[in-house]
């Protein structure tokens, strides 16, 4: 019996000197990492619908093929359960694979590989099957897109052990954040918040550390109240600050960034000076992410919490068609009418 | 009435058995102010192939007319049924009139632009329409017929060789007999049965030009290099109402795509 | 500016090449999308492509009668660097709106 192995090259390629910061959109800076992670990774590969040839639909893998190849970097057909599939064999053969489900809404089909193939792979083996895998998810609404193109996911994915879930909120976090993941022996969803793919933004090459990539991150200080967000919700959070601050209310803004492992610290270490939270998403109120956030601050903070933590959240309904879509996002008004809620609230 | 059964087909018996040619009527951004233009397929091919992958159906829309798309019995969409009698030329021009009364077509007025219908027929479609035409003057207005000869190739078709080949691969020693089957067999989904039943069919009711000739003005569009429609202009001198157009380095097979076609076959409807 | 690549897509049923017929569009062209960009011709049939793409076509591949292999460039169009992506649209940058106004509520302590 003959048998064949796929070798997947060793980690071998140095990292190239940092370049100076530059202005870069989100989706460039996500091509830049991509394109830094190909370079020095000889194991990874980039798959999915329309990355090659095409470049992606945000143009986020362009150029990737014609300067690392076909054999790195390529279309597969449409079908997410391949891709995911696909991407468990190429792990196991010691690649490093980076699969991108077109949208958030095809992530379905491969919930299956995902669950219960890439996230347990590894316990499943005792150790002998890594899944080093950055699954890239365009996610979240704000593009006045069609069904399945403006969901949020997180926490879906944060429910399932053995997987970790982080999602950028500016240029800067995105190419270092999918950089950190990349090299991560475990399987990271990476949630790029679509509507923010087009903003400009200061990046730095190279590598800022762990300490500079994990857990959360203060996006503005404040002593009032902390908004806790994460993906395109930050940005959102930052005008909300502004306008408050118009009102003498100091908003500190928490971009959570990791939304499995959760930053406990983080959160905790914030509502401690704040006194009073408020956490923000897209998703629907039932079961989201903010439920979770809540318990935290709650579990953490009990004692100094001024008011139950209040949730500003998308409704309980499939995500709407895009001319609805500014009545379901969260808006400045929703937020501001959280942070007033947990201004007023009295015990008792 | 409710919205849901607007699409129901309205059921009509031709010829004793029920109309069940897949149609579609494909309307243009902004209400048709002309009568519709019925497109009639070749052999082998399909509504699809013929007119909506060759850009038909894009430019006639451009251009505002409502179209309607027929497949042939055995070809596209529509049945392909076991009787022979179903894939005879004659049936199949007794549906398209059927069909015409379904979707509303009245007879032609010269003073009412939206009366009557236009033609566009391709190869067997050309031969049907000619037909047709020559039949119901009072119903067609104008026709283009592309491919088209005076005699139809079909009807010189092999069809025990093409058996042959298709039951053990005994080659064909008929070179346009071996064309037409590497056609039929290249387009995917074809039914082989039905294919061979209609050469049947029309061996038994070949083309004869002179029987019915159309009076209507007439468009002949071939490519210069189409040998299947080397008697078009045979057809020309019959019809004497004809204007012909050769498309420089076309051949039957990729003629149909071509702008030049369809510019001068809207222009031509259109005047 | 940015160069947006178009291969020759899959035309189906296996088929590998096509020959190019005759280009309706040429290189400085503004096309809409859906407008037919080429004629080609496969060992099936002739078809009309259309354009996947609103943009100014800046290159084609392939004079008439040249084989272009499916998944090779058949046209790069001219987009803008915020071009919207194949689904969806560009957010607008917007000044923030509020109608809510904060009322300061003094803590006890």
């Amino acid at each position: 019996m003959s048998e064949t192995t796929i070798a997947a090259p060793g980690r071998t390629g140095a990292d190239p000197e940092p370049a100076a910061p530059r202005q870069l959109s989100m989706q460039q800076a996500l091509n830049l990492a991509l394109a830094d992670i190909l370079a020095t990774d000889p194991a990874a590969v980039v798959l999915g619908e329309d990355v090659g040839t095409l470049g992606g639909v945000f143009r986020v893998t362009d150029g990737l093929q014609g300067r690392f190849g076909a054999a790195r970097v390529f279309d597969t057909p449409l079908a997410e359960s391949g891709i995911l599939g696909m991407s468990v064999g190429l792990a196991m053969a010691g690649f490093h694979p980076l699969p991108e489900v077109q949208f958030d809404g095809f992530a379905y089909p491969a919930v299956n590989q995902i669950v219960c193939q890439i996230g347990r792979m590894n316990y499943r083996s005792r150790g002998t099957l890594p899944m080093p895998i950055t699954l890239r998810v365009p996610s979240f609404g704000g593009i006045r897109a069609p069904e399945h193109h403006g969901e949020s996911l997180e926490a879906l994915f944060a429910h399932v052990p053995g997987l970790k879930v982080v999602s950028p909120s500016t240029p800067e976090e995105a190419y270092h954040l999918l950089r950190y993941a990349a090299a991560r022996p475990d399987p990271v969803i990476f949630m790029e918040p679509k509507s923010r793919y087009w903003q400009k933004g200061e990046v730095s090459t190279g590598r800022r550390g762990a300490d500079g990539d994990l857990g959360s991150r203060v996006a503005r200080p404040g002593k009032h109240v902390t908004l806790i967000a994460w993906g395109a919700m930050v940005a959102r959070c930052l005008q909300v600050a502004e306008l408050a601050a118009e009102d003498g209310i100091e908003v500190e803004v928490l971009d959570l960034r990791w939304l499995k492992p959760l930053d406990a610290e983080g959160l905790a270490a914030s509502v401690r000076r704040t006194r009073r939270a408020v956490v923000v998403h897209e998703a629907p109120l039932t079961s989201g992410l903010g439920a979770e956030v809540a318990a935290l601050v709650t579990e953490r903070c009990f004692d100094t919490l001024r008011a139950p933590v209040e949730r500003v959240t998308g409704f309980d309904v499939p995500y709407p068609s895009g001319d609805l879509e500014d009545e379901y996002i969260p808006n400045i008004d929703r937020i501001l009418f959280g942070i007033q809620r947990v201004l007023e609230y009295r015990r008792g | 009435m409710n919205a849901r059964h607007q699409g129901t087909r309205p059921e009509h018996l031709v010829e004793g058995s029920r109309q069940e040619l897949a149609f579609q009527v494909h309307e243009p951004d902004a209400a048709a102010l002309e009568r519709p233009v019925l497109l009639l397929h070749g052999f082998a091919s399909s509504s699809r192939l013929n007119w909506s992958d060759a850009g038909w159906l894009s430019a006639l829309a451009d251009a505002g007319r409502r179209v309607v798309t027929v497949d042939l019995p055995g070809h596209g969409s529509s049945p392909a049924p076991d009787e022979l009698d179903e894939y005879s030329p004659s049936r199949i021009r007794a549906e398209l009139l059927q069909l015409l009364a379904d979707v509303g077509v009245r007879p032609y007025r010269a003073e009412d632009p939206a009366s009557g219908v236009d033609l566009i027929g391709y190869s067997l479609g050309a031969r049907l329409a000619w037909e047709f035409g020559g039949a119901q003057p009072q119903l067609v207005h104008r026709m283009v017929l592309g491919g088209p000869a005076s005699h139809d190739p079909l009807a010189d078709f092999d069809l025990a060789a093409a058996q042959q080949f298709l039951a053990d691969g005994t080659p064909i020693a008929d070179r346009s007999t071996q064309e037409l089957l590497r056609m039929a067999q290249l387009v995917p989904g074809n039914n082989m049965f039905a294919l061979m039943s209609m050469v049947q069919a029309i061996k038994a009711e070949p083309f004869t030009p002179t029987e019915a000739v159309p009076k209507m003005p007439l468009l002949l569009v071939a490519g210069e290099q189409d040998e299947l429609a080397s008697t078009m202009p045979e057809l020309a001198r019959l019809s004497g109402r004809a204007d012909v157009v050769w498309i420089p380095g076309r051949t039957h097979a990729d003629v149909v795509t071509s702008r030049a076609f369809k510019k001068a076959a809207i222009a031509f409807l259109a005047s | 500016m940015a160069e947006l690549s178009f291969p020759l897509p899959d035309l189906g049923e296996g088929l590998i090449e096509a020959t190019v017929l005759e280009w309706l569009v040429e290189p400085g062209e503004q096309v809409e999308r859906n407008q037919p960009l080429v004629e080609v011709e496969t060992t099936k049939s002739a078809v009309e492509l259309p354009s996947p793409q609103a943009g100014k076509v800046l290159r084609t591949y392939g004079v008439p009668g040249a084989k272009v292999s499916v998944g090779e460039p058949l046209i790069v169009f001219e987009v803008a660097d915020d071009a919207a992506g194949i689904v969806g649209t560009v957010p607008r940058d917007e000044a923030p709106k509020r109608r809510v106004r904060l009322t300061a509520v003094p803590d006890e302590d």
